[in-house]
């Protein structure tokens, strides 16, 4: 899996017992330290400012918040990682988003009316996903023709997109904000209509379980059954019981953020609840945000590391040569990248205007840094050929964590830039350092 | 900033197919009444725009400024700068060498806009700077009042909501009227008073980016629940604009907040419509159709060799609820100075028209209407006819 | 000396390269060479840089296409305009810059491009991993690092990756060029005793050198290049190495050759 192409570091010699005996057990698991470090140090960001806010920060409803306003750019820096791989850049996301966020709300406002499909169709919101995942997949597509079969650098193909998509909102909406998109539509964008409730979340946590054991069981009669090296079966047991507590916590985490008590005491009333004292308690449960960042995250993995496009990806981002001479067709595989990209682009429109009820011209604004950011925060290297998806949505929720946490704390916005450019210099710092030191061992 | 004039040039053409290019909403003006019959026959109005990005100076400012001067028996030219400060100097030539009599301009940049200028008092052409204050006495200042807009959201909120939590909302750290002019504005309502006798609490207060839709949402919702954590009730937001007024609004629906006052300024579509619906209280209107008209029947009066100081607004030719404090006729106005600090030495004083703006809550909804700023197809979309406020029944 | 090893037997060649021309805006890389291989023989391509050798192997290998001539491939003419097709022939080259995805396992690199799949179409790594610990069992017993990146592994273990690679796919046809270049002495004698296994499989192998002692150590015929044209073409119990060098040097074969020439290199 991902951890072949990260390397994790060999055990030093020179390290005494205790740590040699835990760096074992690890190596035993298989775990990706690099994705154990950047958890390590996310729960680290979010302890520091949950002592910082007097402790305060760490609840279900924050933690929801926040991983609600980072998913768009976490689903980005999926397709991210593969741009970057395949020694690409991509710096037009943030105006896809502008541009499809548009359509989608003009879609629903403006040309599916005009053609008979009003607000009131019950579909409407699905013609309009449809449309704008098209145009998305159109853009990237169009881009990606440009870089891979043209010839022009991806760097100057996506700068022109970013000004001239970016512009292109402009022009379709003459200027002015949009506003007022279907309600099933905005269910997409979380919030306490977007959740799906105490039942479902239980749901997705059990069959969460069943795959993790399922995804295991799987993999050591893979190995078996070639006769390779497996897992010590203490490692098994633990990876999957840690799996699914994970999932289990995470639902009850999830359960545990409530409806307001306004809306909660409408709840009451339309369901013929009495209201107990202190107020009625409805759970939440996922936001429709984090269950499309998992399922993305899943489905990029997948891609990336169980399909041959993946792997040619991979291999493209190791030795261009070698795989063009390998026979495989590199400039449909680095279109397909743009392709994807821009698809991915489209599913963060469409929380972010969702989100908004409708669509201004900046949404989507400086994405292209965030994602970026986040992709090499989570260890994509510029270099080609390294970098995992699971990394670079850790990377975003790192990103992210650091906004919410400072404007939880009051801090304002000019300083959260500051921390944040300073975060992303460092985080790239201290991971270079360890790779050279990991590769002159 | 990503230089947005190849944004224009670049443009759809190239990405997007023209398909998906909307019709705009072409509302027409119609600009009142015929202004200044007396104006000169031969005199051309000339029009430096600093940009058509914002729809309001295509949309409403020059078609009121045409029609006004052509009603008067003036011609009038223009040209668009795009966000270019030299591009706008060499606009500012061309059009003196069309022959202007007059220069409205709408400077890019209000301390580089000095040559263009001297240009024009060498050819012997007036200067009205048009809605963007230019530091200089020769100057005619046309513009709604700003400090007004920020006395004005204020005062509104105050009404709705004496006393309580609130939290402000403010534009781009960069942009003086975000962080000097509307707080001011709202100090001068009472802001600070209220704060400091304590009938006013605080909750949060933080800057906005570029004034930016999303980065309001984001922050707004850190803000609610931070103080859902601390067990505190937010009772209204004092946003500064409309964009941020939007992303607040977003945020506490998405919090499942109860309505609560937000205010906001600039007359966009989407806050009118928020209005209407009850989402945001007060938002308050500058009506850009007023302010063309004065500009086009000052033209044509200095056209006409009327002195700065003595020129005076046409009667009928604005609403009254937009007509300067001081009267009809030009008043003087001390600027803030280079600095942008009052009271500091550096200051000038130019003659001037600083038109009222408006608060438009879901009582006085009409006049947007009755100014045709908006349809009623427009503005009522998607009101709740049970709950809809009278403009929209 | 006769012109070439025509007279072996009546057998189809595996490839035959006729008349073939490459040209670089104006400049003849190869011109007019034709040269050809049998099953289980070695042939030597040598000449100094430039000489136009990897150019004429590139052609064959789907990398270059030539301007003109003709390729045969068991007696049939062939088109091969890039290394698909090249493959399709079961013609397998190993690169001078060993063309591996270094990030990537030796199991992903042998299969690279060609990648067993399931039935769903997902990638079969255990049954990829299976084979090629299978094959390299054959060419490097004691390889044991199927799991990390290629660019840990040694230039030696490299190689064999990529041998591995043509081996598994039943080349028929073996491009080499300087396979031992950047390798240490153990492990160049490593790669020698690999060229020889394949020999004895019936493999037809263009070797491409610059060491002369690897190529008469390993070849059967030994053809030499020189600005583009093919000097000749000798069996190499024909020949020693300083003729051989002659023909490298002076682009003439050593019967053309005039005395002073030849006077000139001794020296």
């Amino acid at each position: 899996m991902a951890d072949a192409l990260t390397g994790a570091p060999a055990p030093t010699q020179e390290a005494n017992r205790d740590s040699h005996r835990i760096r074992g057990a690890l190596a035993a698991t298989e775990i990706d330290l690099r994705l154990f470090g950047m958890l390590i140090a996310l729960a680290g960001i979010l302890f520091g400012f949950h002592i910082m806010s007097g402790g305060k920060l760490v609840q279900p409803a924050n933690m929801v918040t926040l991983v609600v306003q980072a998913s768009g750019v976490a689903i980005m820096a999926t397709g991210m990682v593969l741009i970057i791989v395949s020694r690409n850049i991509d710096l037009s996301v943030g105006s896809i988003v502008g541009v499809v966020a548009m359509s989608y709300a003009l879609l629903m406002t403006d040309w599916l009316p005009a053609l008979g499909i009003g607000l009131d169709s019950p579909l409407q919101w699905l013609v309009a996903l449809a449309i704008g995942l098209g145009i998305g997949a159109l853009i990237g597509g169009f881009q990606g023709f440009l870089i891979a079969y043209v010839g022009i650098p991806s760097f100057i193909v996506t700068l022109g997109g970013l000004l001239s998509l970016r512009g292109s909102v402009w022009l379709l909406s003459s200027g002015a904000a949009v506003s007022g998109l279907q309600t099933e539509f905005r269910k997409i964008g979380g919030g306490v209509l977007g959740s799906i409730g105490e039942t479902a979340t239980w749901a997705v946590a059990g069959v969460a379980c069943i795959a993790i054991i399922g995804l295991i069981v799987y993999n050591r009669r893979q190995r078996r059954r070639f006769g390779f090296p497996v897992r010590p079966m203490w490692a098994e047991v633990l990876l999957g019981a840690i799996g699914c507590a994970a999932a289990i916590g995470l639902s009850a985490f999830a359960n545990s953020s409530y409806l307001p008590a306004g809306l909660a005491t409408q709840y009451a009333v339309e369901h013929g609840i009495t209201e107990p004292p202190g107020g009625l308690k409805v759970p939440l449960g996922f936001p429709w945000p984090i269950l499309l960042v998992i399922g993305v995250t899943l489905a990029m993995t997948f891609l990336a590391t169980r399909r041959r496009f993946g792997r040619y990806v991979y291999a493209y981002g190791g030795n261009p040569d070698a795989a063009e001479l390998a026979g495989i067709n590199t400039r449909w595989t680095i279109m397909k990248t743009f392709i994807l990209m821009g698809v991915l682009c489209a599913i963060a429109a469409a929380i972010g205007s969702a989100r908004l009820n409708g669509a201004t011209l900046d949404v989507g604004q400086s994405d292209e840094l965030y994602v970026i950011a986040a992709a090499v925060v989570g260890g994509t290297s510029f270099a080609g050929g390294i970098g995992t998806i699971p990394g670079a949505v850790l990377g975003a929720f790192v990103m992210q964590s650091l906004a919410y946490g400072l404007s939880f704390n009051g801090v304002n916005s000019p300083t959260q830039n500051v921390v944040a450019g300073i975060v992303l210099i460092i985080a790239v710092g201290l991971d270079t350092y360890n790779r050279r030191r990991g590769s002159t061992r | 900033m990503v230089p947005r004039r190849f944004a224009a040039t670049l443009g759809a053409a190239a990405i997007l197919l023209a398909a998906c290019t909307s019709a705009s909403p072409g509302a027409s003006e119609e600009p009142g009444e015929s202004a200044a019959a007396s104006a000169a026959a031969d005199c051309t109005v000339a029009v430096s725009w600093n940009n058509f990005q914002q729809p309001r100076w295509a949309a409403k400012d020059k078609p009121n400024i045409q029609e006004t001067v052509e009603a008067g028996g003036g011609t009038y030219i223009d040209a668009d700068a795009n966000l270019d400060t030299v591009q706008q100097l060499t606009d500012v030539e061309s059009l003196i060498g069309q022959g202007a009599d007059v220069l409205i301009l709408l400077a890019q940049d209000t301390a580089g806009v000095g040559p263009a200028l001297e240009t024009a008092a060498n050819a012997g052409v007036p200067v009205i700077a048009y809605d963007r204050l230019i530091e200089d006495p020769s100057v005619l200042y046309i513009t709604f009042d700003n400090v007004g807009v920020g006395r004005a959201e204020a005062e509104a909120m105050f009404e709705a909501v004496p006393s309580g939590n609130y939290v402000l909302i403010k534009g781009d750290p960069g942009d003086p009227n975000a962080s000097t002019f509307l707080p001011s504005g709202w100090d001068e309502a009472g802001l600070q008073d209220k704060i400091d006798s304590g009938e006013i609490t605080i909750v949060d207060d933080q800057f906005t980016d570029a004034w930016s839709t999303q980065t309001a949402q984001d922050n707004m919702e850190a803000i609610i629940d931070s103080a859902n954590a601390d067990g505190v009730e937010i009772d209204a937001v004092l946003a500064e604009n409309d964009s941020t007024a939007l992303g607040v609004v977003a945020a506490l629906q998405a919090k499942g907040y109860d309505p609560i006052p937000v205010s906001g300024q600039d007359g966009d579509t989407a806050n009118l419509q928020n209005v209407a619906k009850g989402l945001q209280y007060v938002d308050v209107w500058k009506d850009a159709n007023e302010l063309g008209k004065v500009a086009g029947a000052a033209a044509l009066a200095l056209c006409a060799g009327t002195d700065m100081a003595s020129l005076t607004i046409p009667d009928g030719l604005i609403n009254d609820d937009v007509a300067p404090t001081a009267g009809l006729t030009a008043a003087e106005f001390t600027t803030p100075g280079p600095d942008g600090e009052p009271d500091s030495g550096d200051e000038s004083v130019v003659t001037s028209f600083i038109l009222q703006p408006q608060p438009i809550t879901a009582e006085n909804l009409d006049l947007i209407l009755d100014s045709g700023w908006l349809t009623k197809d427009v503005l009522c979309e998607g009101v709740d006819a049970a709950s809809a406020p009278a403009a929209c029944q | 000396m006769s012109e070439a090893a025509t007279a072996t037997t009546e057998r189809v060649p595996l490839v035959e390269m006729r008349n073939i021309r490459v040209a670089f805006g104006g400049v003849h890389a190869v011109d007019d060479v034709s040269i050809d291989l049998n099953a289980g023989e070695v042939v030597g391509l040598v000449g100094g840089n430039g000489a136009g050798k990897s150019t004429l192997m590139r052609a064959l290998s789907g990398a270059h296409r030539a301007d003109s001539g003709e390729i045969l491939i068991g007696g049939q003419p062939r088109t091969i305009s890039n290394p698909r097709d090249a493959k399709a022939f079961n013609i397998e080259t190993i690169y001078q810059q060993l063309a591996l995805a270094d990030n990537v396992d030796a199991p992903a690199n042998v299969f690279l491009g060609r990648e067993m799949i399931s039935h769903l179409g997902n990638l079969d790594d255990g049954a990829m991993e299976d084979a090629c610990r299978k094959v390299m069992g054959r060419l490097n017993p004691n390889f044991k690092r199927f799991a990390t990146p290629v660019k840990t592994l040694s230039g030696g273990q490299r190689q064999a990756v990529a041998i591995a690679r043509a081996v598994y796919f039943n080349a028929r046809i073996m491009i080499m060029d300087e396979p031992t270049a950047a390798l240490g002495p153990a492990e160049t004698a490593q790669v020698r005793d690999l060229i020889r296994q394949l020999k004895t499989e019936g493999i037809g192998i263009f070797l491409i050198s610059h060491d002369i002692h690897d190529v008469f150590d390993l070849s059967d015929r030994i053809s030499v290049m020189y600005h583009g044209r093919l000097v000749g073409t000798m069996n190499k119990d024909d020949v020693d190495t300083d003729d051989v060098l002659a023909m490298i040097i002076l682009g003439k074969k050593p019967e053309e050759a005039s005395r002073e020439e030849l006077a000139e290199l001794k020296i």
